[in-house]
């Protein structure tokens, strides 16, 4: 395996990019991502808080004390991982970070590799999703991602301008990926505008490092409150009706509850801010 | 003279007999209380080896030449290997050789579990090797997985026979019960997870063999490495200086040493053999998962007149059934007890003795059960304690050597105290609760065991056995016992061992039995060098040798005429040195030996996310006499610590269909981190035990994480009124319980309403 550094944020050439490796390392030694190149992108990557914009090198460690940073994503930088982990992270990394389904993690021939079932949803389903998961149970693990969903952020790439909730795709039958991102494209900054007001609550199974059973952000901006949910969904879900309209499997319908009693508490909190 | 005596020996509540050779051990205990070193607390005397990485750990050995191992394991939780081709793997670069299962029998075709060992390489680098082993040419025929213990149990699948122990007539003693509570309690796997992983590396010197090796039991190392290739004892070295951790899976070789001696055999190279991490949370023991359905029955004013439980081990493909039953057969002088305990042969992998095996789960379940029954019958759950309080081994009819639970109850008096001002600062979603439970659990050591002392002229002594410190500071105990006993500084004191070619055999680190078995040996050799100076002294002097003493490093007469430093009394011996020895006597004959204790647990709820907080954890054990309140009091919070994970996050899972694990990373298994730390509060009692050898110390490795669970579980219910019944308390598993116990409360509030309201 060949490392070199990247002269541009186009200058990817097929290569893998690498930031902060927290994710992409693992997943290499996992022999689930597979690659001959990895291409350093820490020098073109902007770094950086600049207002509502953040350059997508920023670490979690960096956002999580920038009073710049609105409540709710500071918060998600906090209680996301752990601070080794945190110091090495990058913003654009974290967005882009895959579920941690142990059958996936564990390289199960399941929907998400590319095969024809989804394990978790007859197995071990406990951290699992209850929004759509017919296809695929996996959940997305990202609290950054729901905290950045909730207060409507918009990603800037190497190619275009979108909004964050476009960035993310269940996966379907014909396509496999969660992400609407091209092959060599590069997040480059997130624009992230103030909220009035703004929380992250997550529920883990220890008070620290570990991925969210449910995460909730909530943000009020222009008067319209947004919640989104980390950890519910193969993607980061924003709630547009009611938790009751989950799917729960067999053995997590636990999530519903939880999720409930965050969302309740975070309306709250929303309200007396 | 030498003695030659039989006597009983006991791990881990296995006994056995055993010959043993003793010299008269004539050494009174010393009185109760904190002396001149022993009893002090004492920094670790490799302490900042440790922190500097300086200590050489076996994984850190590099040996000139070393070839490093990989093992290819079975994927399947059940198959055969129908056909398996080496010559890739040979072929492949940096490949010195390659076993299969034909070649030694720790490999094997048959595969009762995942991660069973099938094949091995070992090549310049371990990336070579894994290579390698990818090459491997390799074909499986998958068999039929069984994994329910229950059904393993129905269809006969048990590694051991049902064992059924009773006392007194169950029956009766639940038809006088006024009540009877039932519970089915259910704990889950958990894994050792060592910040070492289990490891070998080995080398031949002549026609010697070396292996080094992270090991909880030099010595059983070298017979078993012997007997497993046909050597001589003698010709096997085994070396271990430093450990990073075992938790009672690493007594033995295991398949990695015998993998590692014979390509080390075959290439004429040194050969590591060390396992990742997911490997050692797939294969290198656990604490198996149990069912317990246990029944307790009693009078109105608490008096227990029937304890029974059936007890299922889910021990997995190989491993031994441990005492789940322990505790509800020990804890209480109940005089009707009736337990069985079976052991299921399912499709995974094999258990080990983990902290007290057995004793962990099992109390647990019947702590849980009993203060389930205080509730129902309103009592203190203390009090009820103290009313089933055992005055002897009722199980089998043995006084106890020494017991002091009695005080421990006493002292955990003003913590239990607190529950009143604990609960009171519950708010509408966060509830507040105390909850304690008591332990007992074994930790008396045993003999055999031996140490060395030699004294240099300097006036410095070098304790020298074949032991190993496991990690819990046993090192630094020894030196505090050969100073006191020699009347020199701890600081003039330095302790040689981990090697088996290098001092006398020494005792296993299990059981908590490190320093109960070897602590009398090393007083005893250096009281044995202790008289030699006196009687060096009292000829060079003219003085009587019963007026001589030794403290602090000064050799003193009590009439006044002698006040000299040690290196000044025995200086002329230049090279010399006094040679002390001793050995480890027998436990007392007809006696249980046994540790005690209790920990009071303060927990907060939330009651709408089911989001647990253990806020303060005060443990009162008693051990004994306490060699080093220090590292005592780090055994305790490292106890809870563990206890802490097994009760609230830790759970190894696996695929309900395929039985293959899903945990094998640290993220999918969730070990406490330092921010579900609470605060420990640790108290000893700190009385000797007058019958237990010269010392009078039982072991504390284990006993603080026995009661950990159960005190934890009976907080929240003093918090909420939830009984959880199974461990570890998830969010799925306290919301469960929350439900469970609002519908008591709903119904038993429809039944209360009167008719027509």
């Amino acid at each position: 395996m060949e490392l070199r550094q990247a002269s541009s944020v186009t200058d990817l050439d097929g290569g893998t990019p690498l930031h902060g490796g927290t994710e992409v390392v693992p997943l290499l030694r996992a022999g689930i991502l597979k690659a001959d190149v990895l291409v350093d992108v820490r020098k073109v990557v902007p770094r950086g808080i600049d207002g509502t914009r953040i350059g997508a090198g920023t670490t979690l460690a960096e956002l999580e004390v920038d009073s710049q940073i609105p409540e709710a994503l500071r918060e998600a930088c906090r209680l996301a991982a752990s601070p080794q982990l945190r110091n090495m992270g990058s913003l654009g990394g974290n967005l882009l970070q895959a579920t941690r389904c142990w059958y996936w993690r564990l390289k199960w021939p399941c929907r998400l590799h590319g095969g024809n079932e989804c394990f978790a949803r007859d197995g071990e389903h406990r951290e699992h999703a209850i929004f759509a998961n017919d296809f695929c149970a996996s959940a997305h693990p990202s609290d950054i991602a729901a905290a950045l969903l909730a207060l409507g952020a918009t990603i800037i790439t190497s190619a275009r301008e979108l909004p964050l909730a476009k960035l993310y795709r269940l996966p379907t039958e014909d396509d496999r990926r969660t992400t609407t991102l091209a092959p060599g494209e590069l997040i480059l900054h997130v624009e992230c505008p103030q909220p009035e007001a703004s929380t992250y609550l997550k529920a883990m199974e220890r008070k620290r490092w570990a991925f969210p059973i449910v995460g909730v952000a909530a943000a009020r901006t222009g008067g319209e409150t947004r919640i989104a949910l980390a950890g519910v969904a193969p993607i980061p879900w924003l709630l547009d009706g009611s938790l009751d309209d989950a799917t729960p499997l067999p053995r997590n319908a636990y999530k519903v509850d939880v999720a409930k009693a965050l969302v309740k508490r975070a309306e709250t909190a929303l309200n007396s801010s | 003279m030498a003695r030659l005596i039989r006597t009983e020996k006991e791990v881990e509540g296995r006994y056995e007999e055993v010959w043993i050779v003793v010299d008269e051990d004539a050494l009174e205990q010393w009185p109760a209380g904190a002396r001149d070193v022993v009893g002090q607390p004492a920094t670790r005397m490799d302490g900042l080896e440790r922190a500097r990485g300086e200590a050489v750990f076996t994984a850190d050995l590099k040996l000139p030449g070393m070839l490093h191992a990989a093992v290819l394991r079975s994927p399947y939780a059940h198959a055969r290997v129908t056909h398996i081709d080496l010559a890739p793997a040979l072929a492949s670069p940096g490949v010195y050789a390659a076993i299969g299962p034909k070649d030694i029998p720790q490999l094997g075709e048959e595969c009762g579990f995942q991660g069973a060992p099938v094949a091995a390489v070992c090549a310049d680098t371990y990336a070579q090797a894994c290579a390698a082993v990818e090459a491997i040419a390799i074909e499986w025929e998958q068999l039929e997985v069984l994994l329910d213990p229950d059904e393993a149990i129905a269809r006969g699948e048990q590694l051991d026979e049902p064992r059924v122990r009773a006392r007194g007539d169950y029956e009766r003693g639940l038809a006088e019960a006024d009540i009877v509570v039932e519970g089915e309690f259910r704990t889950q796997v958990v894994l050792h997870n060592s910040m070492e992983t289990h490891q070998a590396v080995v080398q031949w010197v002549g026609n010697t063999l070396e292996v080094y090796i992270s090991t909880q039991y030099i010595w059983g190392i070298r017979d078993e490495v012997a007997r497993g290739i046909g050597m001589a004892p003698d010709k096997v070295r085994v070396v271990c200086h430093y450990m990073g951790g075992g938790f009672g899976s690493k007594n033995s070789p295991d398949d990695y040493t015998f993998v590692a001696i014979e390509l080390a055999t075959r290439t004429h190279r040194p050969v590591r053999c060390a396992l990742t991490r997911r490997e050692e949370n797939l294969v290198t023991g656990n604490r198996n998962a149990t069912i317990q359905r246990l029944t307790i029955g009693a009078k109105n004013d608490g008096t227990l007149t029937a304890l029974g439980g059936d007890f299922v081990n889910a021990v997995g493909w190989g491993g031994w059934s441990a005492p789940t039953e322990g505790p509800m057969q020990l804890l209480y002088a109940c005089p009707n007890v009736k337990t069985t305990t079976w052991a299921a042969k399912i499709n995974q992998p094999p258990m080990k003795a983990f902290r007290a095996p057995g004793f962990v789960e099992g109390t647990f379940g019947i702590e849980s059960l009993l203060d389930e029954l205080a509730v129902k019958l309103d009592l203190d759950p203390l009090e009820l304690r103290r009313k089933n309080y055992a005055h002897s081994d009722a199980a089998d009819e043995r006084p106890f050597s020494s017991k002091s639970l009695m005080e421990c109850y006493r002292r955990a008096g003003p913590h239990w105290e607190r529950r009143h001002e604990v609960r009171s600062r519950s708010t509408d979603t966060v509830k507040r609760g105390v909850g304690m439970a008591s332990q007992i659990w074994y930790g008396g050591g045993g003999p055999p065991s031996y140490a060395w002392i030699r004294v240099g002229s300097d006036g410095r002594a070098t304790v020298v056995t074949a032991m190993q410190d496991i990690g819990t500071g046993t090192k630094t105990a020894m030196a505090q016992i050969a100073a006191e006993e020699l009347g020199i500084p701890l600081e003039h004191v330095t302790v040689s061992l981990g090697d088996s070619a290098r001092g006398p055999f020494a005792s296993i680190s299990a059981g908590s039995s490190t320093t109960p078995s070897m602590g009398p040996a090393v007083r005893a050799a250096a009281a044995d060098a202790k008289r030699q100076i006196i009687e060096i002294a009292a000829q060079r002097y003219h003085l009587e040798e019963r007026v001589l003493d030794i403290k602090g490093g000064i050799v003193s007469s009590h009439d006044g005429n002698l006040s000299a430093p040690l290196e000044e009394v025995i200086g002329l011996l230049e090279d010399a040195q006094i040679l002390g020895k001793g050995a480890r006597g027998p436990n007392p004959t007809g006696m249980q030996v046994l540790t005690f204790g209790v920990q009071v647990a303060e927990v907060a709820v939330d009651i709408e996310t089911g989001e647990i907080w253990v806020e303060r954890v005060a443990a009162v054990h008693d051990v004994g006499r306490v060699i080093n309140p220090l590292g005592a009091s780090s055994q305790i919070e490292g106890g809870i610590i563990q206890g802490i994970g097994h009760t609230l996050s830790e759970e190894r899972l696996h695929d309900p269909t395929t039985g293959q694990i899903l945990t094998t990373s640290l993220d999918a298994y969730k070990l406490p981190t330092i921010a579900d730390v609470p605060e420990i509060i640790s108290e000893l009692v700190d009385e000797p035990d007058e019958h237990l050898t010269n010392l009078g110390s039982k072991g504390l490795g284990e006993p603080p994480i026995v009661p950990t669970a159960a005190a934890i579980a009976n907080a929240i219910r003093d918090a909420t009124g939830a009984d959880v019944r199974r461990l570890p308390i998830s969010r799925e598993e306290m919301l469960r319980a929350l439900r469970e116990a609002d519908e008591r409360a709903r119904d038993k509030e429809k039944r209360g309403a009167p008719a027509g309201v």
